[in-house]
């Protein structure tokens, strides 16, 4: 256990920009556009003439409703740093068997008595929840000093923020309600997660190339094969693709759930293989269905190759 | 007796050709052995083989382990310097000092921060900010503050300076060797190892060619110089090898009567570069 920490706390320590950085980065730029929000509303004339008059035609809507599009908004916000983590843990994976073998450092991390497997976990480990986790804490901490940020203005205003908006949600709902699905991606993501691994500890060199150029090729002539045999397009792995991501328990978009419940969705409402509403029991549809059986299947396939290459990384 | 490491039939094949062909091995503890041999003799094929980095066929046990399968429990006996630019160069010495302190059971942080003030290594500084002879440095004081078994050096001090060459092997000997532990060490810098080796072992395409201890070796080859004149009797007493140098002529003996030769000329010990060259061009007994 010890050293299983040790080595995620190496993975951090190689990946700092990427892990902690970033998510700083995005915070800022929220907070940034924060302020410029609240310095314009206070300069310009514009719908509301001014941010009083914003905050008076709020008052006004249905408490209810309020609250709900503070939970709403809550989940949206996530999305930013959902996308941008998503990116983070691509080229996370891509290079976590590759760069200490370009290196040669390969030989050092060899010369430690951790076993090839401890190594693998510990870098799924950290795609799988350091990074998330601390994509989330930013994003909740971003979050909490934007409504003291406007709590501020609107005191200043002369208005109560407490009654306004703060005392009317509970965040803390949103914020596990974001992490989990975060968590149930890393699930969801495992097929991708494992192949990525499996480049990583494969590819001779430009493992962007290998990850992405095979499945295309291979997608483009099952397109082609598929043409051939019926003149139409139907399912391949683009399709396949195409339904893993639609189907995907992150929040990713809105959606208007069939009538007026207009709020976040889960993956992109495309299809209609789950329900997209943001529930703990459609994220759970989704990591108990036979689709996700089948990508665990395919990501101990992939897992199992990345552990035979890495053993044999020090060969030749 | 229990040998550090026992090899018998150890082969390693690539795609074509047989980088190891079918060693057997016993070195026992408390030896510094030299691993000597041409570029492409299979010397870091048998380096991995011993250190589970790669598949052989053969049996192998290093301290009584498989490296094959048993790598990272036998990495806890076992240290290694591969190369002086293998250290991550992102890290920073004092991540590289928690790491090590957590994963390998047997490192000493005292004797790691002992060894480091008598360098110009500080805790902040980061692998690639620090010289390939301060790299060197740094990786030697991990490896001595490891209380391990076996150490193997696969040309550890190649493209570092003469000072910090001295200072690597006087180290080593000094503040790191006792008879518990066994040195392996692979370098074409043989001149610079000789007189710090308890064995010497040759190979020559993927096999063993010299297995001997230096004193055996101090007694059973001789190396003779004689004048011009005398050059074609010594010639009949049949010697391994022969060069001229400054017009006088050196010859090297194999188990030669030590009497005779001392009535031709200057008779010494010869040096690991001269025998080796001696016996690469097939003088081997």
């Amino acid at each position: 256990m010890n050293r299983l920490m040790a080595l995620v706390k190496r993975e951090f320590w190689e990946n700092k920009g990427a892990f902690r950085t970033t998510p700083l980065v995005i915070g800022g730029i929220f907070l940034a556009a924060m302020l410029m929000f609240l310095i314009t509303f206070n300069h310009f004339d514009n719908e509301f003439q001014s941010l009083k008059e914003l905050l008076r035609f709020i008052a006004q809507q249905d408490a209810g409703l309020r609250a709900r599009f503070l939970y709403e908004s809550t989940l949206v916000m996530s999305m930013t740093f959902s996308m941008v983590l998503a990116f983070v843990v691509f080229f996370y994976l891509l290079g976590s068997l590759y760069d200490d073998r370009k290196d040669r450092s390969i030989l050092f991390w060899k010369s430690l008595p951790a076993s090839d497997t401890l190594t693998l976990g510990s870098k799924l480990l950290s795609a799988m929840i350091v990074a998330p986790v601390i994509f989330w804490i930013v994003y909740v901490i971003t979050h909490i000093v934007i409504m003291l940020l406007f709590s501020v203005a609107i005191m200043m205003l002369g208005e109560n923020p407490w009654t306004l908006f703060l005392g009317l949600s509970n965040p803390f709902k949103a914020w596990s309600m974001v992490l989990l699905s975060y968590f149930a991606q890393s699930i969801w993501a495992l097929p991708l997660y494992g192949w990525l691994m499996l480049v990583s500890a494969f590819a001779p060199r430009i493992p962007l190339l290998f990850a992405v150029l095979p499945p295309v090729v291979l997608g483009v002539l099952e397109l082609w094969i598929d043409f051939l045999h019926t003149f139409t397009l139907s399912d391949n792995l683009f399709g396949l693709f195409g339904h893993w991501f639609a189907n995907s328990p992150l929040i990713m978009s809105a959606d208007s759930h069939g009538n007026d419940n207009f709020g976040a969705a889960l993956g992109i409402p495309l299809t209609s293989d789950f329900d997209h509403q943001v529930t703990v029991a459609n994220i759970f549809d989704r990591l108990f269905s036979s689709d996700m059986l089948i990508g665990l299947v395919i990501a101990a396939v992939f897992l199992a190759g990345t552990l035979w290459l890495r053993r044999r990384a020090t060969e030749s | 007796m229990n040998y550090v490491i026992e090899a018998q039939g150890l082969t390693k094949r690539y795609k074509r050709t047989i980088a190891v062909d079918n060693i057997d091995l016993q070195i026992p503890a408390g030896r510094i052995v030299g691993l000597i041999g041409p570029n492409g003799a299979g010397k870091t094929s048998a380096l991995k083989a011993i250190l589970g980095l790669t598949t052989y066929e053969g049996n192998l046990s290093v301290l009584g382990k498989s490296p094959s399968k048993d790598r990272a429990a036998l990495m806890e006996e076992v240290c290694f310097i591969a190369d002086v630019a293998v250290l991550p160069r992102w890290i920073r010495v004092w991540q590289l000092i928690e790491l090590t302190e957590n994963i390998h059971p047997k490192f000493s942080r005292e004797k790691f921060l002992q060894y480091l003030s008598s360098t110009k290594i500080t805790l902040k500084h980061k692998v690639r900010q620090l010289s390939k002879g301060m790299v060197a440095q740094l990786h030697l004081a991990i490896v001595m503050s490891i209380d391990a078994k076996l150490l193997v050096l696969d040309e550890p001090t190649l493209g570092l300076d003469i000072l910090f060459r001295k200072q690597f092997y006087t180290n080593l000997l000094n503040d790191y060797f006792d008879e518990q532990r066994t040195i392996l060490i692979t370098t074409h810098q043989v001149e610079e190892i000789e007189h710090i080796l308890s064995d010497l072992i040759f190979i020559q395409d993927g096999r063993i060619v010299l297995n001997s201890s230096m004193e055996d070796i101090q007694q059973n080859y001789v190396e003779l110089t004689v004048p011009p004149d005398r050059a074609a009797t010594t010639r009949e007493l049949q010697p391994m090898n022969e060069r001229e140098l400054f017009g006088r002529h050196i010859f090297l003996f194999h188990n030669a009567d030590r009497e005779q030769l001392n009535a031709l000329g200057e008779v010494r010990t010869p040096g690991i570069a001269d025998l080796f060259v001696a016996i690469m061009n097939g003088g081997g007994s």
